[in-house]
């Protein structure tokens, strides 16, 4: 599985590379509109990830086995690493169109809040001992955070500021020719989150086994 | 029920025999208004009362750290976490026990906090006091639920009074947004928006309930 995705992962590397470099310059914003080919499926990662997490830790609470742990677990790791390439590349995208680093419209603080919770979660793993508490107090944190996140977008919707962020690509804000490598990035962007997701998977049932085998504690 | 209720008046009566958390939180509230007061500099104009309803949320999410990692902290004592896990009941009620107990202690402690600030700010809380309680119980309860629950969870792993702001504080986004909108509302003479309420609400509702049923995978040991 994991070579078969890592192969997959790298072709599509190449074409959205390639398509990415061939797309159009955008009339109003010049060449740094080519940053929202990172920034866009990045996002989109990172909330794929915290998916995988929520999954886990749901499965984990129902079924109580080990191995939807290591997805939840697998799933936050790869999503904190999305989520803040996510929150570097909007800024750098947002000085030059926006001519600011920061706002608070509502996808920039639920995406600010999805990192603060990520890391919350896996400074709780961290910080707990035995690994079955862990796996139930980390499992907990996480639907917890799932319920935060919707709970939060309701409330800045309600109040929040001008939503300066763009809107969804079916709005049509996209210029000629840039679908597709819109489309082939964040398609890139997921399949990275599974390639990495399964790679963790791996390195966590390995090391798992060798705890075993040496007959220590696993340690998460 | 009745659980909750037993663990409800042991906390209080507890409370109230070393009166160690309500001491604490009093005097970290107070300190944190002096600092606020220090750190905004020509005291109480009409930019730092506008700013007061914020600052006055922050100290009292600040003494609510302080006090309620001691709820559970207090049950670790000759094992009486793993009692109160064995207990046959809802574990949920015990959670909701706990919280109610914190709401009374956290709420004399906002209670005397708000007064301060109303001296420190120079603001005139009298006119609003019932509909300004209101809030403070619904943004409160929220509060105490999440932090409560948390709590529980923090205090079974390393670095207990670390862990407690780290996992509470980005939960509480929602609920603190709310309570500071409706608390500048009222205290600007304005009508409290109905979103901050319904907000409000609809946040306790989902903690309360999401609390309650995950309770029972805290105390699994």
């Amino acid at each position: 599985m994991l070579r078969w995705s890592g192969a997959v992962l790298a072709l599509m590397l190449v074409a959205s590379g390639w398509l990415v470099i061939q797309s159009p310059l955008d009339a109003m914003q010049g060449v740094i509109q080519k940053i929202l080919y990172v920034h866009v499926p990045c996002a989109f990662a990172s909330y794929a990830g915290f998916f995988v997490t929520a999954l886990g830790s749901g499965l984990y609470l129902w079924k109580r086995e080990d191995r939807y742990d290591r997805l939840a677990l697998a799933g936050a790791e790869v999503g904190v690493v999305f989520c803040t390439l996510t929150l570097l590349s909007g800024p750098i995208w947002a000085k030059g169109t926006w001519g600011q680093w920061w706002v608070w419209d509502p996808r920039l603080t639920v995406t600010l809040l999805l990192w603060f919770l990520y890391l919350a979660y896996l400074l709780l793993r961290s910080f707990t001992e035995g690994s079955e508490r862990t796996a139930r107090f980390a499992a907990v944190y996480g639907l917890m955070g799932a319920t935060a996140i919707p709970l939060n977008y309701y409330a800045i919707e309600l109040f929040g500021g001008a939503a300066m962020h763009p809107d969804n690509l079916e709005r049509g804000s996209l210029g000629q020719g840039m679908g597709l490598p819109f489309l082939m990035s964040v398609l890139t962007g997921l399949v990275a989150v599974w390639y990495l997701v399964v790679a963790r998977l791996d390195l966590e049932n390995l090391r798992v086994q060798s705890a075993a085998r040496l007959g220590g504690y696993p340690r998460t | 029920m009745r659980v909750a209720a037993a663990i409800f008046w042991k906390d209080l009566l507890i409370e109230w025999r070393s009166r160690d958390r309500i001491v604490a939180m009093l005097l970290f509230s107070l300190l944190t208004v002096m600092v606020f007061h220090f750190s905004l500099p020509g005291g109480a104009t009409a930019q730092t009362q506008a700013m007061a309803p914020g600052l006055l949320w922050i100290a009292y999410v600040f003494s609510a750290l302080f006090g309620l990692g001691r709820s559970f902290s207090l049950e670790l004592e000759n094992d009486a976490l793993s009692g109160l896990a064995l207990a046959p009941t809802d574990r949920g009620w015990i959670l909701l026990g706990k919280v109610a107990a914190n709401l009374v202690i956290l709420g004399v402690a906002q209670a005397v906090t708000a007064l301060v600030f109303a001296l420190v700010f120079d603001l005139s809380l009298l006119p609003v006091a019932p509909a300004l309680a209101g809030i403070v119980v619904l943004g409160s309860l929220g509060l105490c639920t999440v932090g409560t629950f948390f709590s529980a969870i923090a205090v079974q792993t390393r670095f207990r009074e670390v862990m407690l702001p780290l996992l509470l504080l980005p939960v509480l986004w929602p609920l603190l947004s709310a309570a500071v909108r409706a608390t500048t509302a009222l205290l600007a003479g304005e009508p409290v928006p109905s979103e901050a309420i319904q907000l409000l609400i609809v946040s306790d509702a989902t903690y309360l309930i999401v609390s309650f049923l995950s309770f029972d995978f805290i105390l699994d040991d």
